[in-house]
């Protein structure tokens, strides 16, 4: 009794039954929503650039990467738990987690390269946790993460026993502090290559659709016969080793390990995946879009630095940013 | 006399599109106070929506509704509510966290003491008045959640006499219900009805809507087909106006050879759902199964499909035993399970039809991990032409579909594994006719071609149409176990209550192949 | 006409049984059973001036918590009070200093407080904003503009305004009968004004409650702007406690109401827990962060501690369902 919907004019036959009209591939660019967000990247460092003549540089914006990757790389796998319908609040503390393993065990005698192992399988560790409670217990994610923030934080306090060590092989202080031909940071090539693989992993394995299925209906993916409870965790797990190489980079790049590194990280994180348009309710977001969101943040907080504006400003600006940004999103969304 | 009583509500000509779909067309119906009026017709024939309009949820397009003779619009569930109408949902929505007595008050007006505070004694008082009013004891201070779902809807008719409905809608009321509770039900339907409250009864069991109807109004296709009085019909005259066509034009049915047998369970048991439940299928073979909802139909076969696994008992694949305890494990054994509810069970429905198609098997079209989008569409593609889904191409979102291509694109899921066994539940249910028509085919089809079918329904007429053999289920036991010959309306239907039953004895031999019949 | 269930509420089984589905029965129990232990093996812990200082110190908390435990109860979050709690501490504390007098402070505290609160309310019911989003931009841009505008600014409280932090009546701190007070007041709205009985219907069915015609936005906003009152009231006691209010207070605070209605039993899904919840949570994690002040143990276990009991409390909360079930 529903009538179905009949195509109008022009019309290709692909698939089966009724051909549905083509959308010009140009239009159905302009409508996406990463296409918005890279015309707000670009007005925002037209205005930024307004703002002090120096940001536009080649030499500023490839120092900026220095810092974002970090944010970057856990943003990924925060990405795709948010997309299972679930949160992390727990990466910050599981950063300085890592950094002091890694700063500490070296300390203590483990030869380096043993040190950032281990420092690799408490990040895998510490998303274990927090995927085991989730997906297994069925606990709720955002009291789960909460607690494992606190749980984190308080290891990596009692381990460091509230010190430091910023004695590291001169080897180490590379991986955060190279650049290739001179000019690229290292930290931004790992990035773009880990940033790669993830977002092929999301878009186009079979992982990737069951992480999609799983957020936008479970109960459907597990009669589908789809592993739930592993795919959930599987996600807090990688989310656990990105924190692990951002904590790799953080260390080597401030050259020391302290357990409050990371304080205030997972906010900023998640600010920057809901505003690459990754919906808070899940089933929903792309790698491109959480790029995009890391870089507006990023661009933002340094052409503020670098145009004099004092830093406390940035965080208003990415307050504000965020509240726009995601009104955007939901607008959008709605049509 | 009913034809006597004064009308309560009316809706003349009333008309409903959603988009491009249109759910009802010109319909009138009206309900006079102290009668029990039934509104019957096939799913998706618009009963929902109608009495979504009368309960204020959807606005209509056209036409126009009075309330005791006064044309009114109601703009929000509460105006509806205030008119003195009450929908009691199939899904009852109701706060399970909260006790008996809150449930009753949410949204009402509360009683206060002197002192501005709320009277809680009060509230309590009123809340049992209400249910010595229904017939029933209870605590009232219990959380919702705690009581049984026939309980929950006695909650539910609370609500709606607290406020002094004089208008109860009643949507598929016994559909969760064991027999004594629809028993108790309908005394307080027929209390209500003394009482001088117009029900609207919204049912597909014909057996009730005889017993309990004054008047019978049937929709099909979103329209009014025809209302009349329940003197002036019977089953098969209703079924006819419900269909719109003679029952056997639907059904296609070829003679089946049957093989040897494929699926065996044995005395399996899950606590609280299902106990003791043993039969078999052949290959070539549909054993149609039905029972009223809550008979425990679905919940043996998700047990045998690894979906929720069983306690106790044997599960036997061509004679070798199995446990499959995932869904996963079911598939690679040959088990396919349709489930009841395509739209939360079945699909993904944001994600696009090939996606849904395969979603089962995305690691067999995969080489390095990665999705290779054409073996995929190729794949997609050629079930989705065999089992002719229309409405959209391969990379739309599945919801975009009407609800007998959803269907079959949720059974294009299930046999692109090439499964030997499969469970059907509830295939047509929401189904338009012509989609209908074509699944019978396509099942009749996967008979021949020597797959064992199991076909679980509530609808009669296609258990006994289609079926080799009927098991009927009761309480969550196995009440009875009829051949095609044997299988009759009223043997089906006793059974289903839980009346003692003449059928051939319980299979739980495996029986030697056999020369078909 | 069959029976349904037994009308028999006042049997010591039945009280027992409803008394166990409480929400915040189990960290209740949890709680007593640590300072009876405490009482025995912690020396100093049972003396007057040690309870009362753990008492006041929770008090700020609890207070903010009792209003954010009725956003979480109607299904909602609020990540903003560090930022609110600070901004409405140092204003206050500006305006102390130059007035000498409580009235002003507290005034501008609460008004500031129900303003922000507003803001959240309006950014969640009008723009249609996951609560989280907007209250974790609000907890950004107030943050970013306290530092900036206050810079390195103190705000230096006279003796006259600390009252709610400093003052006792009959040997007990003002703070603790402020947190008595406040939660008298939730306890009033929460049994006995449709206010509160609605938030719960909308924490537990938002459709449900829409379709029973509840104002579902409006009840929510007003949860919100509740917060920005209470947060207004904590202010000044912190203020009191604290005496010297810098941009920079209150970092990080916004976690601890969550924690301790979580800890106490509310479910974070919403439409179940109780205001005693959030209580006996902010005391709980009280009662053992001064045991290990007490044992000497470094303050750098605190975290530690609070995350445990964090999961600890949860799991509990899903392991009592299944076995007892239900809830009151």
């Amino acid at each position: 009794m529903t009538t179905p919907v009949k195509a109008p004019v022009k019309s290709t036959k692909r698939g089966p039954g009724v051909p549905v009209q083509q959308e010009h591939w140009a239009r159905r660019a302009v409508g996406r929503r990463e296409t918005v967000l890279l015309g707000l990247l670009i007005v925002e460092c037209i205005v930024l650039g307004q703002l002090s003549e120096f940001f536009l540089t080649v030499d500023n914006l490839l120092d900026t990467s220095r810092f974002f990757v970090e944010a970057g790389l856990i943003a990924l796998g925060m990405t795709l738990v948010i997309i299972t319908r679930g949160i992390d609040l727990s990466v910050g503390s599981l950063l300085a987690l890592v950094s002091v393993t890694i700063g500490f065990s070296y300390q203590a005698g483990l030869p380096f390269a043993l040190a950032v192992l281990l420092g690799f399988v408490v990040g895998g560790l510490g998303g274990l946790v927090n995927g085991l409670l989730i997906a297994r217990l069925g606990l709720s994610a955002l009291a789960v993460t909460l607690g494992t923030m606190a749980l984190f934080r308080g290891v990596a306090f009692a381990v460091s026993d509230a010190g430091a060590v910023s004695s590291f092989p001169s080897s180490f202080d590379y991986v955060g502090q190279f650049y290739v031909g001179g000019q690229v940071p290292g930290q931004l090539l790992v990035f773009v290559v880990v940033a790669i693989l993830v977002a092929v992993m999301l878009g186009r394995s079979w992982f990737g659709r069951w992480i999609y299925a799983v957020g936008h209906n479970e109960l459907a993916a597990r009669f589908a016969g789809l592993p739930v409870t592993r795919t959930k965790a599987m996600v807090y797990v990688i989310t656990g080793l990105l924190v692990a190489l951002a904590a790799l980079i953080y260390t080597s790049r401030v050259s020391t390990a302290r357990g409050n590194a990371g304080m205030g990280l997972e906010l900023s994180v998640i600010a920057a995946v809901v505003l690459g348009g990754t919906d808070i309710r899940g089933g929903t977001g792309t790698i491109a879009g959480t790029i995009l969101g890391v870089l507006i943040l990023a661009m933002l907080q340094n052409g503020l630095t670098v145009a004099g504006v004092p830093t406390a400003w940035s965080l208003v600006a990415v307050g504000a940013v965020l509240i726009v940004g995601v009104y955007i999103n939901e607008t959008i969304r709605h049509d | 006399m009913p034809g006597d009583q004064v009308v309560r509500v009316a809706l003349r000509e009333v008309s409903k599109r959603f988009g491009g779909v249109v759910a009802l067309s010109d319909v009138t119906f009206d309900l006079r106070a102290g009668e029990v009026h039934a509104l019957v017709g096939e799913n998706g024939a618009g009963k929902s929506t109608l009495m979504k309009v009368l309960a204020g949820i959807h606005q209509p397009d056209g036409g126009s509704l009075s309330i005791d003779g006064v044309e009114t619009r109601l703009a929000t569930p509460h105006a509806a509510v205030a008119a003195g109408i009450a929908l009691i949902p199939q899904e009852l929505e109701l706060f399970e966290e909260l006790s008996v007595v809150e449930n009753l008050f949410v949204g009402a007006r509360r009683p206060r003491t002197r002192s501005g505070l709320f009277d809680w004694g009060k509230m309590r008082a009123r809340a049992r008045e209400v249910f010595e009013a229904l017939g029933v004891d209870t605590d009232v201070r219990r959380p919702v959640g705690a009581l049984s779902a026939a309980n929950q809807q006695l909650v539910e008719i609370g609500r709606a006499l607290l406020r002094n409905a004089e208008v109860l809608i009643m949507d598929e009321p016994t559909a969760a219900l064991t027999d004594r509770e629809a028993d108790r039900l309908f005394t307080v339907v027929a209390d209500l009805r003394s009482r001088g409250v117009g029900i609207v009864y919204i049912s597909h069991r014909l057996r009730e809507i005889f017993a309990l109807a004054d008047r019978i109004t049937v929709l099909r296709d979103g329209a009014t087909v025809d209302t009349r009085p329940v003197g002036e019909l019977d089953e098969a005259e209703l079924v006819r106006l419900m269909v719109g066509r003679s029952m056997q034009e639907l059904f296609t049915r070829s003679s089946h050879q049957a093989g040897g047998t494929l699926l065996e369970v044995e005395e399996l048991s899950m606590a609280g759902r299902f106990e003791d439940v043993s039969f078999s299928v052949r290959a070539g073979e549909i054993l149609g199964v039905s029972g009223l909802i809550g008979a425990g139909r679905s919940e043996v076969f998700k047990a045998v499909c690894g979906i929720e696994p069983s306690q106790s008992g044997e599960i036997r694949i061509a004679g070798a035993a199995v446990t499959p305890r995932t869904p996963a494990q079911a598939q690679a054994l040959g088990l396919a399970y349709v489930p009841e509810e395509r739209r939360s069970e079945g699909l993904i429905l944001k994600m696009s039809i090939a996606d849904n198609v395969t979603l089962s098997r995305l690691r067999t079209f995969s080489t390095w991990g990665l999705v290779k989008r054409s073996d995929q569409r190729t794949a997609a593609g050629a079930m989705t032409e065999r089992l002719t889904v229309r409405g959209a191409r391969l990379d739309a979102p599945v919801g975009r579909l009407s609800g007998g291509n959803q269907q079959k694109v949720v059974l294009a899921k299930a046999l692109l594994g090439e499964p030997r066994v499969i469970v059907l539940d509830e295939p047509t249910r929401g189904v338009d006719v012509g989609a209908k028509s074509e699944i019978y085919r396509i099942v009749d089809e996967l008979v021949r071609a020597g797959n064992a079918i199991v076909l679980v329904s509530s609808e009669m007429a296609e258990v006994l149409a289609m079926s080799d053999r009927v098991m009927v289920m009761h309480e969550g036991r196995v009440a009875g176990l009829f051949s095609r010959a044997e299988a009759t309306p009223e043997r089906l239907a006793a059974a289903a209550s839980g009346a003692q039953h003449a059928g051939e004895a319980p299979a739980h031999r495996p029986r030697q192949t056999e020369v078909g019949e | 006409m069959s029976v349904a269930i037994p009308a028999r509420p006042s049997s010591p089984a039945e009280r027992l049984r409803r008394f166990a589905t409480r929400p915040e029965a189990p960290s209740l129990v949890f709680l007593l059973a640590a300072v009876a232990v405490f009482s025995i093996t912690v020396d100093g812990f049972l003396d007057v001036d040690n309870l009362q200082g753990t008492l006041s110190q929770v008090a700020i908390i609890g207070i903010v918590a009792l209003a954010v435990n009725q956003v979480i109860l109607g299904g909602e979050i609020d990540v903003s009070t560090g930022s609110m709690l600070a901004t409405c501490a140092f204003l206050a504390g500006l305006v102390a200093e130059r007035t000498s007098g409580l009235l002003a402070a507290l005034a501008v505290a609460l008004g500031v407080g129900a303003v922000l609160g507003a803001i959240n309310g309006l950014l969640i019911t009008r723009l249609r904003l996951p609560s989280i989003i907007a209250t974790l931009g609000l907890l950004y841009v107030l943050r970013g503009t306290l530092l900036a505008e206050g810079g390195d600014t103190v705000a230096n409280t006279p003796s006259g305004a600390r009252v709610l932090g400093t003052g006792e009546i009959l040997g007990i701190d003002v703070a603790v009968f402020l947190l008595i007070a406040v939660f008298g007041v939730f306890e009033l709205l929460h049994r006995h004004s449709l206010w509160g009985r609605e938030m719960l219907a909308v924490g537990g069915n938002a459709e449900a409650a829409r379709i029973a015609g509840l104002r579902v936005d409006w009840i929510r906003f007003r949860g919100f702007l509740l917060v920005g009152v209470c947060v207004g009231l904590a202010a000044v006691v912190y203020v009191g406690q604290i005496g010297q209010v810098q941009a920079t207070a209150a970092t990080g605070f916004e976690l601890q109401p969550i924690a301790a209605a979580v800890v106490g039993g509310t479910s974070i899904a919403g439409g179940r827990g109780s205001n005693l919840a959030p209580i006996v949570g902010a005391v709980l994690i009280g009662v053992i962060l001064n045991v290990l002040t007490l044992l000497s143990v470094t303050g750098t276990y605190a975290d530690l501690v609070m995350g445990a009991l964090i999961l600890v409390a949860i799991s509990t909360d899903v392991l009592r369902r299944r076995l007892v079930g239900g809830s009151a």
